[in-house]
């Protein structure tokens, strides 16, 4: 009876300091990130009249809306395709360079840095170099012109979202590459080239396979990123391409129609827990 | 404990004994907050409003909130609603108007603002909560070394020779729904309440020109640094920019007029300090603090009694001749179809670039 007394004392001591360790994170979660997104929510409830002041109420009417205009599922696919072809880009680019540093056997520790050293700069003051060298004035356009070639549009257009984004996204994909190059066992590697592998079956069959877990890390990171992001869209895609990041920024800032705002606000959420799904998905079927 | 010497415990002492005077003579001192455009306008209008008002009233404390749009400004007192922490706010017309519908900000009077019976009557808009302490115009900018001889007409915007050298700012932005008015207006659409298809049919012709529909950082660097031949954009900034860039920029008002922009100044419902709020509104109205501001930069005053130069006025939308080719533009009726210009342009004009 005693002992039993002195468990149940232990146990419920143990269980108070469990919800003591536990609280400010759950506090922190609920005020920074719960609440707002409940307002985000509501918002999304109310509807502004033509001249931008809201209505008070809860109201269908911007949700049906929205639903019933195709410019904005337009918006939407357009949004996720771009999304993942940067996203393929970024990993078709990361992939040797990661694979790389991750073997360097000298100043391995300095390729590290030089590979994520862009994430010390601002994006804004990247794209805004990006601007320098794509631009009618710019260095590639006089090297394209050097050579009687006459250069697409590189800024103000798709094109020039999808070089800066990738830019920008690269130092993420490496990162998240590296982390699953650490786990790969170079001896399988060594077992499979005496067992007559040549250097691509080693790669297809080992490397590759065993990468997954970083790939689709990176992949899941790129993807969230380039759908969320605004300022490079914004200053590259001179007011051509139309994402819902640029959008939401739009109804908010310009013509401060925040519904709108909540709502496309909801659907990137919406997308980013159907891009979680199938990471959970694709990682279980990797593992 | 040593460094405690009997003339430092003496001196504490006195600080002590003296404190509640300081914060007596700390609350005399009444503190506003007056939220505006940033850059080039905070930087003059702080030199040529707010410096002069707090010389003028040493019991009133004014700082200023730079925002970079209207929007925003509302944007953050929607956010404070319950305190908020600005008192006075000028801002577009439009956007006061919403301001205005949520109650954010308190309509004023000419009982409680006397000045505002000096003002044109242009500056008093109905179901707006303030007057109007600014008027603008859009101008078309261009680069020096692409013309010989300055453009004259908005038609320039639509020659060949520009391609690719033009920067224009879309809706939402009201720049782009401006210029869709005068579109309209070149076009012979006839009445913008009833029609903007002919002005769009228009801007669709221009829209394999334009290099962007979003210069960053604004149409005036975008010019003044040589990336486009043509911009549009409000006169006051361009005027100033221009005088900043002289070899390199200018600025045109086209022969077959423009329309005005208006800044109104509002007080915010649940100030602090209301009196000293419409202390400094009255200033801000006044002709004296008009006309400076105008010499400075360019902005069209709204009160009557605004003594301003002949080489200011030249530079604002103020002369007769201009004033009398003004194209008449209601941006509350303007602001109800505002979306749909947004998405007409969308499919039938950027669409096209």
């Amino acid at each position: 009876m005693t002992v039993s007394t002195a468990d149940e004392g232990t146990r419920s001591s143990g269980g108070r300091l469990l919800i003591t360790l536990l609280l400010p994170i759950v506090l922190l979660n609920v005020i920074a990130f719960i609440a707002p997104v409940a307002n985000l929510v509501a918002m999304s409830f109310r509807e502004a009249t033509a001249t931008g002041s809201m209505k008070e109420g809860v109201d269908l009417a911007t949700w049906s809306s929205l639903v019933a205009d195709t410019y904005y599922w337009s918006m939407l696919w357009r949004t996720v395709w771009i999304g993942a072809l940067i996203t393929l880009i970024t990993l078709v680019l990361s992939y040797p360079l990661a694979l790389f540093v991750s073997r360097a056997e000298r100043a391995k520790a300095l390729l590290i840095v030089l590979c994520i050293s862009p994430l010390l700069i601002s994006a804004v003051v990247r794209t805004y170099g990006w601007m320098v060298i794509l631009g009618d004035q710019g260095f590639l356009q006089a090297l394209l012109r050097s050579f009687n070639v006459t250069p697409p549009r590189l800024i103000n257009s798709q094109l020039g979202v999808v070089i800066g984004m990738t830019e920008i996204l690269m130092p993420y994909m490496i990162l998240s590459l590296l982390s699953g190059f650490g786990k790969l066992d170079t001896t399988l590697e060594q077992a499979a080239e005496t067992l007559g592998a040549g250097p691509l079956t080693v790669f297809r069959r080992i490397v590759l396979p065993l990468s997954m877990p970083g790939v689709l890390l990176g992949c899941l990171l790129c993807f969230v990123l380039a759908v969320s992001s605004f300022i490079t869209p914004k200053m590259l895609g001179g007011g051509r391409v139309a994402l819902l990041a640029t959008e939401i920024y739009d109804q908010a800032i310009v013509t401060l129609n925040w519904p709108v705002a909540a709502c496309l606000s909801v659907l990137i959420l919406v997308v980013f827990g159907t891009a979680l799904l199938f990471y959970g998905q694709l990682s279980k079927i990797v593992e | 404990m040593q460094n405690f010497t009997r003339r430092k415990v003496l001196a504490l002492g006195a600080v002590g004994v003296a404190m509640p005077w300081v914060t007596r003579a700390s609350a005399q001192e009444r503190k506003i907050t007056v939220a505006a455009y940033s850059d080039i306008f905070e930087d003059i209008y702080k030199r040529t409003v707010i410096e002069p008002f707090m010389k003028a009233n040493p019991g009133i404390r004014v700082d200023y909130m730079g925002m970079p749009t209207s929007a925003q400004n509302l944007g953050m007192l929607r956010a404070q609603k319950a305190a908020p922490q600005i008192d006075v706010c000028i801002m577009d017309v439009v956007v006061a108007k919403a301001g205005g519908d949520e109650g954010i900000y308190k309509p004023v009077t000419a009982e409680q603002l006397p000045v505002m019976k000096q003002l044109v009557p242009a500056a008093l808009i109905e179901g707006v909560p303030g007057p109007a302490v600014t008027f603008d115009t859009i101008v078309m900018m261009y680069a020096l070394s692409k013309f010989p001889t300055p453009p004259t007409s908005w038609k320039e915007l639509w020659n060949k020779q520009h391609a690719g050298r033009i920067a224009i700012d879309a809706p939402p932005n009201l720049l782009g729904v401006g210029l869709t008015l005068i579109a309209n207006k070149l076009a012979g659409g006839g009445d913008y309440r009833q029609s903007i298809d002919k002005g769009i049919q228009l801007l669709g012709e221009m829209a394999p020109l334009v290099q962007t529909w979003d210069p960053k950082p604004n149409p005036y660097a975008a010019v003044a640094n040589g990336v486009v031949d043509l911009g549009i954009g409000y006169n006051a900034r361009a005027q100033t920019i221009s005088k900043q860039n002289a070899d390199r920029m200018a600025v045109a008002m086209p022969e077959e007029g423009s329309i005005a922009q208006i800044n109104t100044i509002n007080l915010v419902n649940g100030s602090k300090q209301p009196e000293a709020a419409l202390q400094f509104m009255s200033y801000a109205l006044s002709a004296e603090a008009q006309a400076t501001f105008t010499e400075a930069l360019y902005y069209v005053p709204t009160n009557k009694g605004a003594a301003i130069s002949e080489e200011a006025r030249k530079k604002t939308a103020a002369t007769p001749e201009r004033m009398a080719r003004m194209i008449d533009v209601d941006w509350i009726e303007v602001a109800k179809f505002r979306d749909k210009i947004t998405e007409q342009w969308r499919r039938n004009v950027i669409s096209r670039s």
